[in-house]
């Protein structure tokens, strides 16, 4: 409980500061140190159980299937690491509130400070795996936000977007590596993996694994080829900095290396992967370092140097380098900080960190000055100080290794190289800085900073001494239980002294020291105008051209695949269909089933070939489009009549009202719409849609033969047995249309409805170019509305209502119905808008068509709702016989008020559909149908 | 029968489809119409075809399967309003961006 | 027999009739009418998830005749969520809409209840000519309001949306044909059934048919080579319509899940395992090429539109692994995918809202009004989306990942990483781009909208929400995957009450 309070604590009171942010800027630092003092308390406690070398694990069931469970882990390494975090936290927002100006959100900077303290926290504290990965990519966004904090500076967004590309990048690397080492191990809980080494590197897929877990270390821990986002990660506050970027968050990867250590190193993919990049990092880290103008950019490459180092002691493979591993990441962890907060200190007095520009601080900075020396004296490992001890133990460890074989001399060699380079941009930071003549023409006047922001810088640098001085008192016995719980197994004798003797390693440090001191002072001139007539080529610069390419790439690639064209869109549907079914019905071993065939039989031969006569018309004629529809409306003719052909009066009829009102929707878009189709295709284009489409057609064919031919076992019987002692009703397509199946019709209804709706809505504001020729170049006919036409229609429109009336009421019976009636009354009104008008019509029939339509759905809709009343399903129909006198048998069924609901919907919505387009035509009569 | 049935059907669908795959609004409205067809004459003949057998119950009678029946029914109002819809669409098209392509621009 | 099992649809669908009584104008009580409907449909899927949770299959034979022979609402695990899903979405959609977007084009209200009832009758029925109708429902609502609040973009992108559907509905028609013309049946359970008894000289044409449902559903999904419409068209909808449209692309997944754990279930012999070997490769290139034209997006609402093409990519990769875990894996991606991408188109807009004539393209703007809102709510739905922790995303990432073996997941796992990797370049590169590459000018006047942030700060809630849950959220997906996996306690529950 206690330990998820450490993680928890910074994290619910990231909320403080930006709750007092508006209170001055005591208020916020203060309420940003307390969750983390409070949880530093609470590590403390804990500091009797890991001396005895208990480790305590609490957890919380979560997701077992997942193997995703809370449970947290404290020992000496995680107690180690807390530690760093929180401690070096504490001093960091104490120096942060100096650092920021007043102009500056400091609440939401504690808040991200504060979330990256939890995160990191989670890091070291998780028992759980995939629970640390969690934290693991939260401290890669916390990072993100930190870095570009200073969001209106541009090199800000672009370090911050880099560093979390490639941190989030290496995190989903580290998630696949995570997720196979569970699978692996079995579990995702540490202890169990800890335990599972062996079976673990014997796994097949072992070396995979490894590289994808040093990917997510390397990239966090800044390694080559990695490297690349820490220096431009610089543009954060330095307080962000020193605490992420050189203390906490770059060790990350560190300690990832340090906790897997027992289970995944110990072979020969572990030594070579990490220790040569290790080597490769440290040396080109410190290169890099003294060429840098920016003090930050030194501190950077520094990092990246000393982190390669730190990684190379972990590749090196043996007990003791372990020890020095971690010895070193505390000493770096305290002097790197004081140097970045230091730095801080110059670049807030002076206005720059451009070494070129600095000179002689150690006048007006006498403090600041004499801190950053100790400490960058530590960093280039002088005696009497920590960086020393632990440089110590690592030369010696360089020179135990064997591995390497002919060229085991590599990298003791490259080490020490590396270390004189460390001392030469070490005393280039101290020389260039703090003595020679009085700085000129500097951005602001610099005097000493206020005592607390120094204070911080203090603590570090004592913490340097002290260890340097006296490591068996102060460090031994946190190093030695870091150091046991990194490795799980006893620890080698070593022995923390400064002196041990003349030996080797002393002797390398020497001629890093010396030789480091001598390049600066003698060799840098030349080293200098070496290193500009290389290739410049800014890793910021490099990444966002990637990035650059990497989205116009993208950009062509998606405007290729997208062309925008709906032919070739819908060829490649096509397409797919063919090769889908294609592939299905390949396996077919017969086209023709058992059923016996058919015999033909003239008049219905003549209908089909009259109708496919008509289809191939209408695709050749297509160019002329009156003339298609025409055929298109004899195709339609052909149908209806086959439907009559085929013992279905109901379909026929509907097709026939659909067919007439359909044309009249064909001929009043093509009044809008241009008279020809131009010739657009080439023939290459024509001949492959007409592959396709014919095809398509096989394809239909094929289906039609084969299924036609083959006998199946139908639920129909039922409807037939049941449509008139259950529905009431002789006609059964009509009785399953408004009775077993009476919810797709009112699915089916909804669908017209929303149609009319749509349309009018779709019509909103369009206003349509009223053509003033007609076909062939004809001036309209000058007698808009015939007089023969209209007596007709006049004529008509009662004798067609009342014909539709009669069909309604026999549908239940005979072939009818609501669908057949409602087109029937559509077309006969038509016929009266033609002839007679949109105007003269709308006065004599004020109809809201839309409301119609809605209310013929609601009528459909509540009639199936009286079913439930009675506890029966909605739709449930009811009918009964009544006896009246002269009239004799009536039946009266729900279902008929079900019908009358869909009568009302189709002429609502048909006309809806067709008065629309045609008002829209005349702008003239604006008034609303 | 069914085989010239079949055939038919498949002449209506390879129409359609080619129709379909133009450049305009209109030959494309057509297209749908056609296919429109076939599928509709394809779903019916799936009760199979059976002359003089209308499914309306009376004394001793052969019926055909009217649920397939029952089906076109609402296809073919859907179908309708389909293409009413797309018509109408294709009206506005022409209207807001200057020509009856498909693509909205002439290629 | 429950009646609250067809009010989803019919609550919509009444609605929606009921609106078309009244003029075209959004009126304020016409968006209380409508808002009041839609956030009805929370407690009731609440309870419609209670109710499948205990296990069993519930349901409502409509009009009283028995399946197979009339139509049945059939309420499982998996339907119920996706009927949750949906209420949770279109609320938030809804409360977006009423400050102003229902009044850009006339009978918004009327079509977004269509549309509504649509999805849930898809989502509910058991009867596969019914799914039909629905989906052309839910279509043509959909084709309405894509032109809502018309313009040049939204026209053209529609057309290409409107045409491709109407070929997939008559494919929808001809496989349904080919089903019942060989099963003579429509119930769904029916033809699972019929389809392990049929006769193997006749599987090839049943399999034909089932991969015409495929292709149907997989243009509905958005699949490889069938999504090139989809960006366009969501770019161009208005945005709470584009929100809704989040839970489109699922109705797609949903019926291919449906269908093919059912009709080709693991019983269905050597009909089996039609769809995983087409659905897998296409599935990973829709993954894979939805992440390259989120790089490639030169407008914020286009980027999501690739996010949710990257979902698609996703899910119906992890639906082809074809395993119980990975089903439900699936199943609670799907929920966290739709309501953020959800909740981004709202916010996309609300953004374009403060950009002026900026709009939401991916270019320096003008200062926003209110930048600590809009950018941490911004920042919460990309780390949500990009699947990074501590967010829904991630966990759905890391279900998905798990339930993938070898061989699958040498495939899957670069995929997806990869893709996560692009996502969180291009979801930074926008970011920064509308939050800090701003203009040099006085930030615009416009204020932000309560109610439109509530809309976005709802839907993203769901992603906290979905990890504070995650336990027994998982073990509900777990039963539902379960559920579909052994299909045939569903066939039995639906026929139990055929008539001998």
């Amino acid at each position: 409980m206690l330990l998820a309070l450490i993680v928890a604590l910074p994290l619910l009171g990231s909320l403080l500061p930006v709750l007092l942010d508006r209170r001055g800027r005591r208020l916020p630092a203060f309420a940003a140190a307390l969750p983390a003092a409070i949880a530093l308390l609470t590590l403390l406690s804990f500091t009797r159980e890991m001396q005895a070398e208990q480790t305590i694990i609490v957890s919380y069931p979560w997701l077992e299937s997942l193997g995703l469970n809370l449970s947290l882990r404290l020992d000496g390494l995680s107690f180690l690491f807390a530690l760093l975090i929180l401690g070096i936290g504490l001093l960091v927002i104490l120096y942060s509130r100096y650092y920021l100006s007043t102009e500056e959100a400091m609440g939401r900077f504690y808040a991200y400070l504060l979330v990256f303290m939890s995160a990191m926290l989670g890091i070291v504290l998780s028992e759980n795996l995939l629970l640390m990965l969690v934290f693991w990519e939260m401290t890669s966004l916390s990072s993100f936000l930190l870095i570009s904090f200073w969001s209106h500076r541009s090199d800000s967004r672009r370090g911050a977007r880099l560093a979390l590309t490639f941190t989030a990048g290496g995190g989903l690397a580290l998630l696949a590596g995570v997720l196979l080492l569970g699978h692996i191990a079995g579990s995702f809980e540490l202890s169990q993996v800890l335990v599972s080494g062996s079976t673990i590197i014997q796994h097949p897929l072992y070396p995979l694994m490894l590289i994808l877990i040093l990917l997510g270390a390397f990239t966090k821990s800044a390694q080559f080829p990695f490297h690349f986002w820490l220096p431009h990660a610089m543009a954060a506050p330095t307080p962000v900095s020193a605490y992420l970027h050189s203390a906490t968050m770059v060790k990350a990867g560190i300690f990832l290396l340090a906790r897997l250590y027992p289970t995944i190193a110990g072979t020969d993919w572990w030594f070579y992967i990490v220790s040569l990049t290790g080597l490769t990092t440290l040396l080109l880290g410190s290169a890099m370092a003294l060429f840098q103008h920016d003090l930050k950019g030194l501190l950077a490459y520094s990092t990246i140097s000393h982190l390669g180092l730190i990684t190379l002691l972990f590749g090196l493979d043996t007990d003791m380098s372990s020890v020095a591993a971690i010895f070193h990441t505390i000493n770096h962890a305290t002097f790197k900080a004081s140097l970045f907060m230091a730095a801080g200190i110059i670049d807030h007095e002076t206005g720059t960190r451009d070494l070129r520009r600095l000179s002689g601080l150690k006048r007006f900075l006498p403090h600041t000055a004499l801190l950053a020396i100790v400490a960058s004296l530590s960093m280039a490992g002088v005696p009497l100080l920590n960086g020393f001890l632990s440089k110590e133990m690592f030369l010696s460890e360089t020179l135990n290794q064997g591995l390497l074989g002919r060229f085991n001399w590599i990298i003791p060699a490259v080490s020490t190289l590396a270390n004189l380079l460390t001392m030469a941009y070490s005393v280039r930071f101290i020389h260039q800085t703090f003595f020679g003549e009085a700085p000129k023409d500097l951005p602001k006047h610099p005097h000493e900073p206020p005592f607390y922001m120094r204070l911080p810088v203090q603590i570090l640098v004592l913490l340097c001494v002290v260890v340097g001085l006296f490591p068996g008192q102060t460090v031994s016995e946190l190093l030695a239980m870091a150091a046991r719980a990194s490795l799980g197994r006893p620890l080698p004798e070593y022995s923390l002294e400064i002196w041990h003797g003349f030996n080797l390693p002393l002797l390398l440090s020497l001629i890093a020291l010396v030789g480091g001191t001598l390049v600066y002072f003698f060799l840098s001139r030349p080293l200098f105008r070496l290193y500009e007539k290389l290739p410049d080529a800014e890793a910021r610069d490099v990444f966002e051209g990637t990035m650059q390419c990497l989205v116009r790439s993208a950009v062509w690639f998606t405007d290729r695949l997208e062309n925008g064209s709906l032919q070739r869109y819908l060829a490649l549907m096509l397409l797919g269909v063919l090769l889908i079914t294609g592939s299905a019905l390949w396996r077919l071993e017969t086209w023709t089933g058992p059923v016996a065939l058919t015999p033909l039989d003239p008049l219905t031969s003549l209908g089909l070939l009259v109708l496919m006569a008509a289809a191939i018309m209408v695709a050749l004629s297509h160019r002329h489009r009156l003339q298609a529809i025409i055929m298109s409306s004899v195709a339609g003719l052909m149908v209806a009549m086959l439907f009559a052909r085929f013992s279905a009066p109901d379909l026929s009829l509907t097709q026939l009202s659909v067919e007439v009102v359909t044309a009249v929707l064909l001929v009043l878009a093509l009044f809008f719409l241009p008279w020809h189709t131009p010739r657009e295709s080439t023939a290459l284009r024509r001949l492959r849609d007409l592959a396709l489409a014919g095809g398509g057609g096989a394809l239909v064919s094929v289906l039609t033969y084969a299924v036609l031919t083959r006998p199946y076992e139908s639920i129909s019987p039922f409807f037939l047995d049941n449509s008139l002692p259950g529905g009431g009703g002789r006609n059964v397509v009509n009785v399953i249309l408004v009775d077993f199946r009476g919810f797709d019709t009112l699915g089916e209804i909804s669908v017209l409805a929303i149609t009319g709706v749509a349309i009018y809505a779709m019509l909103e504001g369009v206003t349509l170019p009223r053509p003033e020729k007609g076909l062939g170049g004809y001036s309209w006919v000058r007698d808009r509305h015939p007089l023969m036409l209209r007596v007709v229609s006049t004529l008509i429109l009662p004798l067609a209502l009342l014909v539709s009336v009669f069909i309604f009421m026999r549908g239940h019976n005979l072939p009818g119905g609501g669908f057949i009636a409602g087109l029937i009354t559509t077309a006969a009104l038509i016929l009266q808008y033609i002839a007679s008008g949109l105007r003269w019509t709308t006065a004599r029939l004020p109809l809201d068509f839309r409301r119609l339509a809605g209310f013929g759905l609601l009528t459909a809709g509540i009639t199936g709702l009286v079913a439930p009343l009675f506890g029966k399903p909605f739709l449930t129909s009811a009918f009964t016989h009544v006896e009246i006198p002269l009239i004799g048998d009536i039946e009266l069924a729900s279902a008929m008020l079900f019908d009358l609901g869909v009568y009302l919907t189709v002429v609502g919505s048909s006309l809806l559909i067709l008065a629309n387009l045609a008002l829209n035509g005349r702008p003239q009569d604006k008034e609303r149908i | 029968m069914e085989l010239l049935f079949a055939i038919t059907l498949g002449v209506l669908t390879t129409s359609g489809l080619y129709l379909m795959l133009r450049g305009r609004t209109f030959p494309v409205v057509l297209g749908i119409t056609l296919i429109t067809y076939a599928v509709n004459l394809f779903l019916f003949a799936m009760g199979r075809l059976i002359t003089g057998a209308p499914t309306i119950i009376g004394p001793d009678r052969d019926y055909t399967d009217p649920l397939p029946q029952a089906l076109v029914l609402t296809a073919i109002v859907i179908s309708f309003a389909m293409t009413a819809f797309v018509l109408v669409l294709s009206i506005k098209a022409l209207s807001e961006l200057g020509n009856d392509h498909v693509d909205g621009a002439d290629r | 027999m429950n009646h609250l099992l067809v009010l989803p649809i019919l609550l919509p669908l009444f609605t929606g009739a009921f609106l078309l009584l009244f003029n075209e104008k959004a009126s304020s009580h016409k968006r209380v009418c409508s808002t009041a409907a839609t956030l009805l449909l929370l407690p009731l899927s609440a309870w419609l998830i209670a109710v499948a949770g205990q296990g069993q299959f519930l349901t409502y034979a409509l009009g009283d005749w028995p399946a197979p022979f009339g139509i049945v609402l059939v309420l499982d695990r998996l339907s119920a969520l996706m009927v949750m899903i949906t209420a949770v979405l279109a609320s938030a959609a809804m409360i977006y809409a009423i400050r102003g977007d229902d009044a850009r084009g006339r009978n918004f209200h009327a079509l977004f209840q269509f549309q509504i009832a649509g999805l849930n009758g898809a989502f509910l029925t058991g009867d596969l000519f019914n799914l039909y109708v629905f989906f052309e429902i839910l279509l043509i609502a959909s084709y309405a309001l894509l032109l809502h609040g018309s313009g040049r973009e939204r026209t053209s992108a529609g057309l290409h949306y409107v045409l491709l559907n109407l070929l997939g509905s008559s494919l929808f028609l001809i496989a349904v044909g080919t089903l019942y013309g060989l099963l003579g049946t429509l119930n769904m359970a029916d033809l699972a059934r019929r389809i392990t008894q049929v006769n193997p000289v006749d599987a090839p044409l049943i399999a034909a048919a089932g991969g015409l449902l495929l292709l149907v559903f997989a243009l509905k999904a958005a699949l490889l080579p069938l999504y090139f419409w989809l960006p366009r068209a969501y770019a161009g909808a208005t945005a709470p319509v584009a929100a809704l449209f989040a839970v489109m692309t699922k109705m797609g997944v949903y019926s291919i899940l449906r269908v093919y754990t059912l009709l080709f279930g693991p019983e269905a012999g050597e009909l089996a395992q039609l769809a995983p070997p087409l659905l897998w490769p296409l599935a990973l290139a829709t993954l894979a090429l939805g992440s390259v034209g989120a790089l490639a997006a030169k407008q914020l609402q286009e980027l999501v539109a690739y996010l949710v093409l990257v979902s698609v990519g996703l899910l119906l990769a992890g639906l082809s692994l074809g395993r119980t875990e990975s089903i439900a894996a699936c199943l609670y991606y799907l929920i966290h995918t739709t309501w953020i991408t959800g909740g981004l188109f709202l916010l996309s807009d609300l953004l374009a809202r403060q950009r002026g004539d900026t709009g939401s393209a991916l270019v320096a703007g003008p200062p926003l009004n209110a930048p600590l809102l809009l950018s941490g709510l911004f920042f919460f739905g990309a780390v949500s989306i990009a699947g990074l922790p501590p967010l829904s995303g991630f966990l759905g990432k890391v279900l998905i990942l798990r339930s993938a073996t070898l061989p699958e997941a040498r495939w899957l796992w670069p995929v997806l990483l990869l893709s996560s990797l692009g996502l969180i370049i291009a979801l930074s590169r926008a970011g920064s781009t509308v939050f800090w590459r701003t203009q040099a000018v006085e930030p615009t006047h416009r204020k932000v909208d309560g109610w439109r942030v509530f809309a976005v700060a709802f839907l993203m809630s769901g992603s906290v929400i979905l990890v504070v849950i995650a336990k027994p959220l998982t073990r509900y997906l777990d039963q539902a995957a379960e559920q579909m996996m052994s299909p045939g306690a569903y066939i039995e529950a639906v026929l139990q009450e055929t008539p001998p």
